[in-house]
């Protein structure tokens, strides 16, 4: 009876162990996540250009749960007619991202249509399939121009790409946004669409700035399938500077306001040396009494 | 004969079903045996764990400190007094979107290392009077600009810094509690016991993470400053699943839920923002926007522990919800 | 040589006092100990386990140690008060009384911040308080104000005691332990009570007995401002500082006269504690009762009159859940007194020490609706489920150190008259030579 009860026991227990269930939708088993590869580029201002996997698998079932792949290799390719240009590699970190940054004097080849292919690749092991993606952008050229044009404050904006004869075509009908630079995210000022090379409009007279009133404006093509990510920023002085002053010598500084030092002061001086006071003519009498003392004793 | 076979057989089902039961019983006990050893995402003290795949194929745990730069960068308690230079941090809280998620409460606890009834966001339902409808209000500290907490306290443990943000120094605090007598919006709490997690070592203290706390000192809403240092808004913005809290630079003029980014007069003049008690004069950093077009109507928003709408037993629709068994 | 032997005759008079211990007066202090022994465990309970063990939470976080602060500091300061004002009286009868006043003075005030010890978080970390003083806080000026009000009190008190302290080691009691002796003669600084050491005596204490005046002003009224200088509805009413003057000695008449009873009592002082004592202090604790009164009703009808919300839901919470109290504390205790003392026929000995009970505990419970239903109705209403943190009651341990503050006062009260006379000798016999004890010395 008793062993059967033992038995009994250890089956319940495994049965237990084997359905662990602590925390929702938690698995140890990759077979009900799905892996994703994605590939992403930015070119930044100064021409350098990165390039972004996102390495990450998410469960089928809770999309919430997502756990990134850490420390894997990724190389980052330049795909031609003939073989693939090796960029980079770069390892994945906490979050699953590896982000390549190709210095802007690379040249990178073309394809016929004038696009460049890039191509990021993970060599599969035996517990991760193989993965890769492409992805083919265009390269443009965003100039940035802040001026006054007849004291109005402009943004101007030239875009082009390059053909094969190294021809500035001017870009069309692309969404361009234009936006502010702010400490934790940037304010969006202007949302529109490019045509003939050329953009602009008045910019905001309302805009902080820091505290000098220098405004970093940005301008940039998002996620668009031709080009990938642009940005391109420029500098300018057209702050309002609504600076807010810093106060002192209040009830909640750590410098009182100078009334209250003198007033405590002046009632503590005045009570203690009262004290002081008090106590000395204490001694006194205790000084008189013992000489009255000596006196007497000196009679004797 | 045939009872006695019979006796055996129902006997025989009793020890059958006796069986299935106990082995239910100690399956389900099991579990939470087990569970309990399983190396798994406990609340940790000491630095939080995320689970990552190696290229192999495996899913182990990670350290997530080396995630978050602020051990690296700790602002010690000196240096916490003096702010992030040039900037004046401001929050918005959208009255209109709040529907009581408490994803805010939730992620604030967790990355103050808070008990489950310690909040230094507290949502309060308030209802103007008998005519309004009802509004969930989040309700941080609101930093203010004449902060009557830091005027009383006696060994300045509280201090204002030049970014607006008023931090407690858990090193300098007496536990006097005069401050959580004098803030007229009820932001600070106190630890009034001995707790476990006070005597977690692993982090260096910073008045900008309240890590470790300390007993018989007085907690509140910090804004986060250590995610700030980094760029990020802090833990009770990026959480909110409705956008609610904006959190900007008053200087920049410029405020982000992390969706929306927008200018911060310009949402408060076309929004008709205000500020909690205003007549009082302390200035708050966070401005509310009302409560108009609500997004989610209120009687959905009250899907939440029977032991959280128990707190606002008091307010009438409440108190009505109650009475027409809705909720 | 006749006032030598009319000091050796007060000497044999008192010296029982001194040193005489009865029975019931050995059961009496043995059962103060053992008060005092239970709030000390209650206090290593408290230094242990954290403050979770009060019944204070994170609203209501200033309880019953806070209130006895407020009492035992008012008792103080209006002692100090009355001391310096009666210093000012010629009169024979105020001898009886002033040495009761000024001990009560100097035990209250060391009692009192002992609570608020208790109530600090983090007592590991006073000293901070001094390290990094803020001056624009009320609790710095307190501590400011209390800590030279102690001093000023005790030197006061040391200067009344100098004269007796020359008389016990000039003519002592032969049965008296030779301890005695150089205690006195140690105390008594060599005074001889010549002129001139009497004069300046006389010029020093008259001096403090007008500062002390000033001083139990000023110092009670930066408490009041601890309250008054907050936002808390309730609590940021002007009249706090002038209310808390004339509670505070309303609380300190009340237990001067319980005193008198007590002692005279014990002691058998008939003859120097007389009838026409009580009624005096009875009509001062009348007048002060009617101000008490007055000041608190001015209070709560603008208040009620004027109907902010805040303030409405104050009234609210002390009109049901503190309802016995509010009437006991300020019906019961304004209205008793003022009938028992208003009419000539009731104004007994025993029914004014009555009076003077129901007043001080009219006014400990007043002080206790000043603090908790303001912290219980804050602008922003507490929304919480557990009951410890939407009402505040007091623990076992909070009650337990309150009565311990209160035996400590009275134990060392009782050890404070053994060692001085409690009728100052001195004075008896300054007024008997007919000199003018309390001249002015500016």
């Amino acid at each position: 009876m008793r062993t059967k009860l033992f038995q009994y026991i250890v089956i319940a227990l495994t049965i237990g162990s084997v359905s662990n269930n602590g925390s929702f939708a938690q698995e140890n088993d990759l077979k009900n996540y799905k892996v994703r590869f994605n590939l992403n580029t930015i070119k930044q201002p100064d021409n350098s250009r990165v390039l972004e996997v996102s390495f990450i698998a998410t469960n089928k079932k809770d999309r919430k749960d997502r756990v990134p792949v850490f420390d894997a290799d990724i190389n980052f390719y330049n795909v031609t007619a003939d073989e693939d240009l090796l960029l980079g590699t770069i390892k994945t970190d906490e979050e699953g991202a590896a982000k390549l940054t190709v210095p802007g004097n690379q040249t990178y080849v073309t394809d016929a249509d004038g696009y460049i292919n890039f191509k990021a690749v993970f060599e599969g092991t035996d517990g991760l399939d193989h993965e890769d993606a492409e992805l083919a952008v265009r390269d443009v050229f965003l100039e940035l121009n802040l001026e006054e044009i007849d004291s109005v404050k402009t943004v101007v904006l030239n875009a082009y790409t390059l053909d094969s004869l190294k021809t500035k075509i001017p870009l069309e009908d692309t969404s361009i946004t234009f936006a502010v630079g702010g400490f934790i995210s940037d304010l969006p000022i202007q949302e529109s669409t490019v045509e003939g090379g050329e953009f602009q409009f008045q910019f905001p007279e309302n805009i902080s700035g820091d505290k000098n009133g220098n405004i970093a404006v940005i301008a940039s093509i998002l996620d668009s399938d031709e080009f990938g990510n642009v940005i391109q920023k420029k500098n300018i002085n057209w702050g309002i500077n609504k600076k807010i002053e810093i106060e002192s010598n209040k009830l909640w500084s750590e410098v009182a306001p100078i009334w209250m030092y003198v007033v405590l002061s002046i009632l503590l001086i005045g009570v203690w040396a009262n004290y002081a006071y008090s106590i000395n003519n204490l001694f006194k009498i205790k000084k008189e009494g013992k000489a009255l003392e000596l006196r007497s004793e000196h009679k004797r | 004969m045939n009872n006695h076979d019979s006796e055996k057989g129902s006997a025989n089902r009793r020890k059958f079903l006796k069986l299935g039961l106990m082995s239910s019983v100690t399956a389900i006990a099991g579990t939470s045996l087990v569970s309990n050893f399983a190396p798994e995402e406990k609340a940790n003290p000491s630095g939080e764990k995320i689970r990552v795949l190696t290229p192999d194929g495996k899913m182990v745990e990670v350290d997530a400190t080396n995630i978050n730069k602020y051990p690296e960068a700790l602002i010690t308690p000196a240096e916490s007094r003096k702010g992030i230079p040039d900037r004046k941090f401001v929050m918005v809280i959208d009255l209109a979107k709040c529907k009581n998620a408490r994803k805010c409460v939730e992620s604030c606890q967790k990355a103050h290392q808070l008990d489950y009834h310690q909040e230094f966001m507290k949502i309060q339902l308030i209802q103007d009077h008998e005519n309004a409808s009802p509004y969930w209000f989040p309700k941080p500290c609101f930093h203010c600009d004449e902060p009557p907490c830091v005027t009383v306290c006696p060994t300045g443990a509280t201090f204002k810094r030049d970014d607006g943000i008023v931090l407690i120094d858990n090193q300098r605090c007496i536990g006097c509690k005069f401050c959580i007598t004098s803030c007229p919006y009820s932001a600070r709490i106190f630890n009034w016991g001995h707790n476990d997690k006070f005597d977690d070592k692993s982090q260096s203290y910073s008045p900008e993470t309240q890590v470790p706390a300390a007993e018989g000192t007085v907690m509140k809403c910090d804004f986060c400053p250590d995610l700030l240092r980094q760029g990020k808004l802090p833990y009770c913005a990026q959480a909110c699943p409705m956008g609610v809290i904006y959190f900007g630079d008053k200087n920049e003029d410029i405020v982000t839920n992390g969706e929306e980014t927008l200018s911060f007069s310009e949402l408060i003049n076309n929004r008709g923002g205000y500020r909690h008690l205003e007549h009082l004069g302390t200035k708050p950093n966070v401005y509310y926007l009302p409560a108009v077009d609500r997004q989610t109507p209120l009687e959905r928003t009250f899907e939440v522990d029977e032991e959280i709408i128990d707190r606002y037993k008091d307010v009438p629709y409440v108190q009505g919800l109650k009475k027409q068994g809705k909720i | 040589m006749d006032t030598n032997s009319r000091k050796r005759e007060l000497v044999n008079e008192f010296s029982p006092t001194l040193e005489k211990s009865s029975v019931l007066s050995n059961v009496w202090i043995l059962a103060l100990i053992a008060i005092i022994a239970m709030g000390l465990y209650a206090f290593y309970l408290q230094l242990t386990k954290g403050h979770v063990v009060t019944g204070m939470r994170d609203n209501v976080v200033w309880g019953v140690y806070i209130i006895n602060f407020i009492f035992f500091v008012g008792i103080s300061y209006s002692g100090a008060f009355i001391s310096g004002m009666l210093h000012f009286f010629k009169t024979p009868w105020k001898n009886s009384v002033t040495r009761i006043v000024e001990i009560m003075t100097v035990l209250s005030i060391i009692v009192g911040p002992i609570f608020i010890l208790l109530c600090i978080g983090r007592l590991d970390r006073i000293h901070y308080l001094f390290m990094y003083p803020r001056i624009q806080s009320p609790i710095t000026w307190d501590i400011i104000a209390i800590i030279t009000d102690i001093v000023g009190c005790f030197i006061y008190l040391y200067l009344t005691f100098i004269p007796d302290f020359a008389i016990l080691r000039d003519h002592p009691n032969p049965k008296s332990p030779a301890w005695r002796k150089k205690l006195y003669t140690f105390l008594a600084i060599n005074y001889k009570d010549t002129a001139t050491q009497r004069e300046r005596l006389h010029k020093i204490t008259g001096i403090m007995s007008k500062m002390i005046i000033a001083m139990a002003i000023v110092a009670y009224t930066v408490l009041a401002w601890i309250f008054s200088l907050t936002l808390q509805p309730g609590w940021n009413s002007t009249i706090f500082a002038p209310d808390f003057i004339f509670s505070g000695l309303y609380s300190g008449v009340g237990v001067i006269i319980i005193a008198m009873y007590l002692i005279r009592k014990h002691f058998k002082l008939e003859q120097y504690i007389v009838q026409s004592h009580f009624i005096m202090a009875g009509v001062v604790l009348l007048v002060l009762s009617l101000l008490f009164g007055y000041f608190t009703f001015s209070d709560y009808f603008a208040k009620w009159f004027s109907h902010k919300p805040a303030d409405t839901s104050l009234l609210k919470t002390l009109f049901s859940r503190y309802f016995w109290q509010f009437i006991l504390a300020n019906y019961i205790g304004v209205l008793v007194p003022l009938f028992i003392l208003s009419i000539k026929k009731i104004r007994t000995i025993k029914s004014i020490t009555f009076a003077a009970l129901i007043a001080v505990l009219g006014l400990w419970l007043n002080r206790y609706l000043i603090v908790v239903p303001t912290l219980e109705t804050p602008y922003l209403p507490i929304q919480d489920t557990r009951p410890e943190f939407i009402h505040y009651t007091a623990t076992w341990i909070e009650w337990a150190l309150s009565f311990a503050g209160v035996a400590a006062f009275i134990l060392f009260f009782i050890l404070i008259m053994r060692l001085v006379p409690i009728i100052p000798m001195s004075d008896i016999i300054e007024h008997e030579r007919g000199q003018n004890t309390t001249q002015d010395a500016s």
